[in-house]
Parts: C-alpha cells; structure tokens; sequence
C-alpha cells in the first residue's frame, strides 16, 4: 500500500503542471495580443519574469549555516516592449520567442532540448548561455521543473575533430577550428555533415579518455590518418547515437568510407555500452532501426589486451569481477539477442564468457601506462583491423 | 633430454567458440565451450570423429567438464550455475536427469568427479569446498569454509584421500577426506591460481596460475619440492600422466609445456596457436605412446602423440 501511495503521488502531478504550463503561456500570450489590439499610445506588452536566487538575495541560515533564499522575498522583473534599452527590447523577445517554442513543444507532446532551442537561430539568442536562462527562468515563474515544459537537458556526448556542419547551406559549426570541446549537434533533416579528410571515426565510452585524447591532439596525429572522436559519456543518449549514425549514413557510400570503432572498458558495461551504440538500447526500442551503427567495430579493450598491457608495465591494472559484475554478465548472455549464442555477436559473447572465467575486468585507462601510451596502442590496432 | 610430440590431428572447429575444458576417458574426449552443447570425440580412430553432440546440455556454456575413469560418469559445469550429471552406456552419453536434479543449486565454479564416480567435489566463488556423495542421491557429505576468496580450480587425489582448492588470493588449500579436519594452506603462490592436479601417486600437487611459476608441493608435510619455471604467461591447465612422469601445462599465450618430474625440467613446447589453451588432458597410455589433447580459444580440439624412434 505504502509503496502504492508513492506511486500514486509522483505521477498524479504531472497533468497538473502540464495544465499550469498550458495555462500560463495562454494567460500570458492572450495579454500579449490584448495589449497589442490597444492603440500604441496605450499599449504596454510585457512579461513578468520571477527571479531565481542569485547570491545578492540568499543569506546564510543561522540555525543550520546553510545558504539558503530569503523567505518572503519574491524578486520580479518586468520585460517590455519596446522597453527603455535595446537589451530589455532583445530580452522581451527572446521570453516571447522561447515561450512559442514550448507552447508547441507542450501541446505536441515533443520534447525539445535546451540545445536544439539555441540551434533554432544561434544568431538571435547570441549564447546557450541566453536559452538556458530563460528557460529556467519561466519554469520558475510558473513554479514547475524544467521537465514540465517538455524541455530535456543539453545532449550530453562531446566530439573532436575535423568536420563541419551546414544548415541551409551556412557553416553552423566547425569542429576543426574549435578550441574547446563541442557538444554533439541536434541533427536536422537537411544538414550536411563535411567530414573532409576523416579515415577513422572513434565511439569513446569514456569522457576522461575522450579529453586525453584530444589534449593529444589524436585526432590529427593518429597514424590512420585524421579522425573524429566522440563519447557519449557512458551510456549514449540519443542525440550522440544519431550523430553518429548520420556520419555513418554520409559516408558509407564513399570509396573508402572512415572505419567506425568502439573503445570501451573490458568488462560488462563497456559490452552493454558498445552494444547500446551499435544495435540500440531496450528503452528506445522503437529509435534503434535509425539510431543503430551497423558497421561499428571493437577496437577494445579485450581480456587478452589487458592481460598483456598489464604484464608489459607491470601494474595491477587487471580488477576483479564484483559479484553484480558476474551477475550483470550472466543477465546480458541470458537476455540479449545481439549476445545470444546463435546471435550477431558471437565474440562479444566469448569475450564476456572469459572474463567470467578469469574473474577479471579491465578499464581503458589500463593502457595509459604502455610505452607508447594508449595512442599508440590505438594506431596499432586500428592498424590490425584495416 | 627433450622429447618430441607430433600433432596427430584434430578436430577442428569443435566448437564455435573458445573450448573451456576437456574431460577424457579410456576411448573418448568431451569438450566444453562458451557454446550449449557438449562434444563428444573418440581417440580410438586417428580421425577423431564427433561421435555425439549433447546439444542444449548448458545454455549460457559450459566451464568445466570431468568424468571419472572407467568413462561411466561425467559431470559439467555451465556459466549459468547449472551443474549436470551424464552417464555412459555403451559409449553414449544421456543426461542423468535424477542426479542432476539433486545437485540444484550446488553453488560451485571448479568441480571434480573421483576416480569412481561416486564423490563429486566443488569449489564456489566464496571459497567454500564442498563433497557430494552422487549415490546416496548427491548428499553433501562435506562443506569446508576458506578466506572466502574465489576458488578457480580443484582436484581429488586419485586415491580419494586428499581433496585440493586453488584460489584466486593466490592460496592453495589441501585436507583429506578421511575426517572434516580443517584444510591446511600452502604457500608458495601470491596471485591467481588456476589451476590445481595431483600426481597418479597423491604424493605430489602441482599448482600454477597468473604467476607463471608451476609450484610442486609434498602432499604429506606441504613443503615445496620444485618450482617449475618457463612459461611467459597465466598458466591454465595441469594434467599429469599416467605414470606420473611427466606434467602437462597450457598458458595463455597459447604454448603447451611437457615437464620431466625427474629432471624438474621443461622436455617440450607446443606453440601451435598464439590463443590461450584453457585447457589439457593425457589420454590414457596405450601400447602405442604417450598422447595428450589440448583444447583452447582456437576452437579446436588437438591431439598430440609422443615421437618414437621408428
């Protein structure tokens, strides 16, 4: 029963604030439009903005010396049109310009991230910085999360190398001039990927791998030429596995289409991430058939890379399977059919069998300490599976 | 003095994936895999034909496989945790569906049968040892708690007296059957054992794994005899022969080492296949020469012979 009520009270809400959201952007556009519809002389459009807690308006509480909001302390700020400055007239826009975008996000049932927002006309909102702000903004104003608003998260995956991407023909992004990590595009229907001289493509389970590699410059000087790194942090979402995909769609009608590898940890996540990117997850069933990279191979780490990078440097990089590890195997050979026995991956399986036998497991980090560092265990193995 | 062991065939592609472990009796070699299903082989013709196929015998594969000697009784172990009994009629293998159904949920990683069949002995994955009796309907006649650290592999002395478990914390534990005495370790090893085989004798206990080193202890005082060195990595399998002779051991580079017991010296290596070798057997001698099987991640089961003069 108790857990029945807890059920009961996370999931009932949701409607509500959903209608609190539809009822707010009516009551507040409606205004809009009745405003606009008075003579301009009396017309005054603008939007009340709730302030979240900013450190001027937070105080230590002394019984607990938390930081905490002044209670009572309700900071508002109004945006008109056309306002007293040319940023109060740009911000009024960017509120009226976002709360459409939700409107349709909310009455579609779509979800649309704070990324894809930005991406909608990066030249207007100037910054992620602008959309993120906003957006948080207005789900405090109406007094609901972020999730309310059918606004998910920025994608999470990061991607280095040398491509470029158009929309309508503009250059939107430049990976091969960036200085900084870029954050994996939303891809619309009518972009073009530029891979130019891209041979390798590498799937990085790993965001610490990922960043080495791009300190070092990998991928422009690895030995199979020049190459994209991407890392979807873990577990991709979406975004990043679409990303790739398009890549992969680009290309695989060119002469000498780029290789696809995975490089993932030697133990049942590092299987079940790699296998997430190549066929697709459970929990998006119905995404896999255009989200999966057919042609991803593993590149590593396998028991048997481990094994001898660890008795090549002498470390004890090779950890012991955890009970859960054990059982997270025995679960992925019992229900994956990409692992089954008769499956598509019969060496996935193996490989999974011998850590079972062994007992151990490996992380990519492993091969850090090779002579040569991972990177040239990379160029060697890339190498090998030309 | 060196000896020279020629490959005398194969069956190759035995099974699609690597072979974990092979069990031998008087006329017959079984293999178990990463895949289902068992295979049965026969030494008696030099072909080495597939003479049955236990198909759908452990669904998630099989790691470990032991028979007893007359080849009446075998019992395999599968990823799953499922441990299966098989019996032998005539040379043909069926499940014996009323033992296996006894040893449910005998919570064991590496097994051994004795040499009648009647004893099966287990080692779990928290390090406890354990003894069934297979005809008082898989009693467990023992249960022997250690540190707890994983155990990879075990072995019954011949004679039935001494039970031995290897550990992956690198310790070796041996006790005798005869009385539920606490077992006594042995030192020697640091890292992970993997595998653990007594002499024809029981006098003696060979112990190698991620040491490389093959450690030979007196079973009577615990003392190490010999420390045999020569393979270059993880060492994964021992087999002693029939006389007690010589010792049998795969690594997982791939090479298989021949060992004079006399001479503590290394008398051959196979570097047939660069892929680990899991697992070796000396068949039974036979009049002919001493032969041996070798089974590994190239998926094949190999059989080698000694060379004679002629």
């Amino acid at each position: 029963m108790a857990l029945n009520a807890n059920i009961l009270r996370t999931v009932i809400p949701q409607p509500d604030r959903q209608a609190c959201v539809r009822a707010y952007i009516d009551n507040t556009l409606t205004d809009l439009v009745d405003q606009l519809s008075l003579p301009p002389t009396e017309a005054q459009p603008s939007i009340r903005i709730r302030r979240r807690a900013t450190p001027a308006n937070c105080t230590i509480n002394r019984g607990s010396g938390a930081l905490e909001a002044v209670p009572n302390l309700e900071v508002y700020r109004t945006y008109s049109w056309p306002g007293a400055t040319a940023y109060e007239s740009w911000k009024f826009t960017v509120i009226i310009r976002i709360l459409a975008i939700i409107d349709q996000a909310v009455r579609s049932g779509q979800w649309v991230s704070k990324r894809d927002i930005y991406y909608i006309d990066p030249a207007y909102f100037r910054s992620q910085d602008t959309v993120d702000t906003v957006i948080d903004e207005l789900a405090y104003t109406i007094g609901v999360d972020r999730g309310a608003l059918n606004v998910e998260a920025a994608g999470k995956g990061l991607i280095a190398g040398a491509f470029a991407l158009k929309r309508d023909s503009r250059l939107v992004l430049d990976a091969g001039f960036a200085t900084q990590d870029t954050l994996v595009p939303r891809i619309q229907q009518n972009d073009e990927i530029d891979i130019l001289a891209t041979r390798w493509v590498l799937v990085i389970e790993k965001e610490a791998v990922f960043h080495r590699l791009v300190r070092n410059d990998y991928y422009n000087r690895a030995v199979a030429g020049q190459g994209i790194l991407i890392t979807g942090k873990g577990y991709p979402d979406i975004r990043t596995r679409e990303f790739i995909r398009h890549l992969f769609d680009a290309t695989c009608n060119d002469r000498r289409p780029p290789r696809f590898y995975a490089l993932v940890d030697g133990d049942p996540h590092g299987v079940e991430i790699m296998s997430t990117y190549k066929y697709g997850s459970l929990a998006h069933v119905h995404d896999n058939a255009s989200l999966s990279i057919p042609g991803l191979k593993w590149l590593g780490l396998k028991v048997s890379d481990a094994i001898i990078a660890s008795e090549a440097t002498g470390s004890d990089g090779i950890l012991t399977l955890k009970p859960r590890d054990r059982k997270k195997i025995l679960a992925m050979l019992r229900n994956s059919p990409v692992l089954a026995n008769d499956g598509p991956e019969a060496e996935w399986r193996i490989e999974l069998q011998r850590m079972l036998m062994l007992n151990i497991k490996a992380e990519i980090e492993l091969m850090y300490e090779l002579e040569g560092g991972l990177e040239m265990w990379i160029d060697r193995r890339m190498f090998r599976q030309e | 003095m060196s000896r020279q062991y020629l490959a005398w065939g194969s069956a190759d592609n035995a099974h699609p994936v690597d072979i974990f472990s092979l069990a031998v009796t008087q006329k017959q070699v079984i293999s178990a895999s990463g895949a289902p299903s068992l295979k049965v082989h026969s030494t008696v013709d030099a072909d080495f034909p597939l003479v049955q196929s236990l198909d759908g015998a452990h669904a998630l594969g099989c790691h470990h496989v032991v028979t007893d000697v007359s080849g009446t009784r075998a019992v395999s172990a599968g990823f799953a945790g499922d441990v299966k009994v098989w019996s032998c009629q005539d040379g043909y293998w069926s499940a014996d569906a009323t033992a296996s159904a006894n040893l449910n949920d005998l919570n064991v990683w590496a097994v051994a049968l004795s040499e009648d069949g009647q004893y099966l002995a287990g080692v779990s994955q928290d390090g406890h040892i354990g003894v069934w009796d297979l005809n008082a309907d898989g009693a467990q006649i023992r249960d022997h708690e250690t540190k707890g650290s994983f155990g990879t592999c075990i072995d019954l002395s011949p004679d039935g007296r001494f039970i031995a478990s290897g550990h992956e914390n690198g310790a070796v534990y041996i006790f005798t059957t005869e009385h539920a005495r606490m077992p006594f370790s042995l030192s020697g090893l640091v890292k992970p054992v993997r595998a653990v085989a007594f002499s024809p004798g029981g006098k003696i206990l060979a112990a190698a794994g991620d040491s490389k080193v093959i450690v030979l202890y007196d079973t009577s005082s615990g003392e190490q005899i010999a420390n045999l060195s020569g393979h270059s990595a993880w060492v994964l399998s021992l087999s002693w022969s029939t006389t007690g002779e010589y010792l049998l051991s795969s690594s997982f580079d791939g090479k298989v080492k021949v060992w004079s017991i006399d001479t503590k010296t290394c008398v051959a290596t196979q570097s047939e296949t660069e892929k680990a070798v899991w697992s070796v057997k000396w068949l039974p001698k036979t009049a002919r020469s001493e032969a041996f099987t070798t089974g590994g991640a190239n998926r094949s089961v190999a059989f080698y012979r000694e060379a004679t003069g002629g």
